[in-house]
């Protein structure tokens, strides 16, 4: 054991040789998760209404209050703001007396479609509130049955959907840098022609990969419950879950560097693997949700199985098929370190 | 404990005794094309510092990688302390340290955390490192600067790190490929010392170089390689000795009138006058006769000059291959 805390305390110290790079690995998706939860994913829309002249302006301005999920947040909050006719900045809703009918002008700013969307449904769903009201309860009624008990805020799903790219990020990115590196500066003759078994150096430096990417994976859950206030139930768990994360990723990370041996490029490996694996991996929804050949091709990344076995820490209830998704974490970790200690084997240890 | 390098060159060519630290026989290496080595043999003896002198291209590196294991070889025998380092390379990786040409140390880390590094990796023991490295450290005059960033070392500073690097885990043998490329005169010198500081504490050095002073200053016998090839294999002395004769050139006031009558019996092989005032006499060992062609000359003459002029071991590869080291 002293041997491999001496090696673990050399890898922890060659953080040296790359501090930009760890930092960025660390940090990046943290501050994804802050801009991205600060900008787009909140449920919750500001609304800006032109000041009511009429009792049916009231009535939609209250009605749009009620708008949203009986199990969640309010969709709309509106803020009452002057109107003068000219350009305005995202929307304003002026209610119109037009020939003796009150009607809801819309006005909009310079926004994209879906956002003219987003205001659109509701203030349409307001209206529909009213006109139910009008007809006593008559009209069409939206009723909401949800699978969860309770509502899933975007921006926390958001945040734990990130868990397993934050681990994928930092340990591909720094295993090929690092590795690549050893080529560049050739500092991997030191490692050539060691005596020492490469069960142990591979052991040391998945181990520092895996302590970084967990520590980034802790950076960004601390930040989304500060942000959301939504902490996982059993922590230990979630970091559990992400560790095969990690030690794919870092493999991935380790068999770019060994094979490529050039910064670059298998630094974008690491990049690509970890951005399209978020993305096809249950990044922005549950892979279930979207089904079809986008749910088969998300269950082939490891991301899609760790957003499934954490989301019953966030949100209480479990989702998939657990076993398989430990199986399936369990069994690609393995067949990643089998590729890795090939890969270093061939590239570093063999005889040329 | 100490050798002269006399006494060692004197011990090494006297006659094979005892297993030679390294053996390398009819060794062939091919890259693709390109015979890299070809039929090499050589040995080294404990506790010489051996020299592999060629040209860039020679094949000098390649027999470091082979005796190394780092290569395989495509034909022929090596045996490393008894081992081979094909079939017993973690054997043999314990026992040698290796200086590579590029100096290949952590420029962002210290030359303490270096040297841990290379323990974790080499040292079987770990419990006596920490004195050993203070020990190196004070050796190659490193120990003020051990927690700087490697990064603002000097380059002899970083050769000097990488030696006292392959020197941590207490080789036998240490392999050192070109180990002043790029270093000033002064720390040249600083690191020949070092070296000759290890071989007193009974290491063996095969050192790889194409610089001919190089060679000449620091190791006790030197093969010299060329296309893969050994050409030559001696002593600098003997190589240079082998070529025949040394050069004497007088200058004399008045102008010696019969110089074969003057110089007779002193085994002078030729005598050619190459000013008015100067002879330039061939002789066969010019420092075991120059005092009595003195004698000789300063009996009725007065001298305004001498000068000995004895082959290099440029002149030894010029005289073996038809070209310059360095060409």
């Amino acid at each position: 054991m002293a041997r491999f805390r001496l090696l673990l305390r050399n890898e922890l110290r060659l953080f040296r040789t790359a501090v930009p790079i760890h930092a960025v690995a660390l940090l990046q998706p943290t501050i994804l998760y802050l801009l991205m939860s600060t900008i787009l994913v909140h449920p919750t829309f500001e609304m800006n209404v032109a000041w009511p002249t009429t009792e049916a302006g009231d009535r939609l301005l209250e009605a749009m209050s009620h708008v949203g999920s009986p199990i969640g947040l309010p969709y709309i909050e509106p803020v009452i703001v002057p109107f003068d006719g000219g350009p305005v900045a995202r929307q304003v809703v002026v209610v119109e007396d037009q020939g003796g009918h009150p009607v809801a002008v819309q006005h909009f700013g310079l926004i994209d479609s879906n956002l003219v969307k987003n205001y659109r449904n509701r203030l349409t769903a307001a209206g529909l509130r009213l006109w139910n009201e009008a007809l006593d309860g008559r009209a069409v009624s939206v009723e909401e049955r949800a699978w969860l008990p309770h509502d899933m805020p975007y921006n926390i799903y958001f945040g734990m959907a990130l868990l397993p790219m934050t681990v994928f990020v930092a340990a591909s990115f720094l295993g090929a840098i690092l590795v690549a590196q050893e080529f560049e500066f050739q500092t991997i003759l030191e490692y050539r022609l060691a005596p020492l078994s490469p069960a142990w150096i591979l052991a040391a430096r998945l181990t520092r990969l895996l302590l970084l990417a967990l520590l980034s994976a802790v950076i960004l859950s601390v930040v989304v419950g500060l942000r959301s206030d939504a902490w996982p139930d059993l922590p230990w768990l979630v970091v559990l879950i992400l560790v095969p994360v990690a030690l794919i990723a870092g493999c991935l990370g380790m068999l770019a560097g060994l094979l490529l041996r050039r910064s670059i490029p298998a630094f974008l490996v690491g990049l690509v693997a970890s951005f399209a694996g978020w993305v096809m991996g249950s990044g922005f929804g549950l892979a279930a949700g979207f089904g079809g050949w986008y749910e088969r091709l998300s269950r082939l990344t490891p991301f899609t199985h760790a957003v499934e076995l954490i989301f019953p820490r966030y949100f209480g209830a479990v989702i998939g098929r657990p076993a398989l998704s430990v199986a399936y974490l369990l069994l690609v970790s393995a067949a990643m370190l089998v590729l890795t200690a090939v890969a270093y084997r061939w590239r570093v240890v063999r005889q040329a | 404990m100490a050798r002269t390098k006399g006494q060692q060159a004197g011990s090494v060519l006297g006659g094979a005794t005892g297993t030679p630290a390294v053996s390398v026989s009819r060794v062939t290496r091919r890259f693709s094309d390109l015979v890299a080595v070809d039929e090499l043999s050589f040995e080294v003896r404990p506790g010489e510092i051996f020299g592999l002198l060629g040209p860039n291209g020679a094949g000098k590196t390649t027999t470091i990688h082979l005796i190394t294991g780092l290569l395989r070889r495509d034909g022929g025998e090596v045996q490393v302390l008894g081992s081979d380092p094909e079939t017993d390379a973690r054997r043999v990786r314990q026992q040698i340290g290796y200086v590579p040409q590029e100096t290949n140390v952590y420029l962002d880390l210290s030359a303490v955390d270096n040297l841990w590094h290379h323990a974790a990796l080499y040292c079987q023991e770990l419990s006596g490192v920490a004195r050993r490295m203070d020990d190196l450290l004070h050796l190659v005059d490193l120990w003020d600067r051990r927690k700087d960033p490697v990064g603002a070392f000097s380059g002899g500073m970083k050769r000097r790190l990488a030696l006292a690097r392959a020197l941590l885990h207490d080789p036998e043998l240490i392999l050192f490929d070109e180990p002043t490329l790029g270093v000033d005169v002064q720390a040249r010198h600083v690191l020949w010392e070092h070296v000759r500081s290890q071989q007193a504490e009974g290491k063996t050095f095969i050192i790889s170089t194409n610089d001919m002073a190089e060679a000449d200053a620091l190791c006790e016998r030197v093969l010299i390689i060329d296309h893969g090839r050994a050409i030559a294999l001696n002593c600098p002395e003997a190589l240079k000795a082998d070529l025949g004769r040394d050069i004497v050139t007088l200058r004399t006031s008045p102008t010696v009138q019969d110089p074969a009558r003057l110089f007779g019996g002193l085994g002078v092989q030729a005598i050619s006058r190459t000013e008015p005032d100067q002879l330039r006499l061939e002789v066969r060992d010019a420092e075991s006769i120059v005092g009595a062609l003195l004698a000789r000359v300063t009996a009725d003459h007065r001298l305004e000059s001498v000068r000995i002029a004895r082959p290099t071991l440029d002149d030894v590869f010029l005289h073996y291959t038809g070209r310059a080291l360095r060409e």
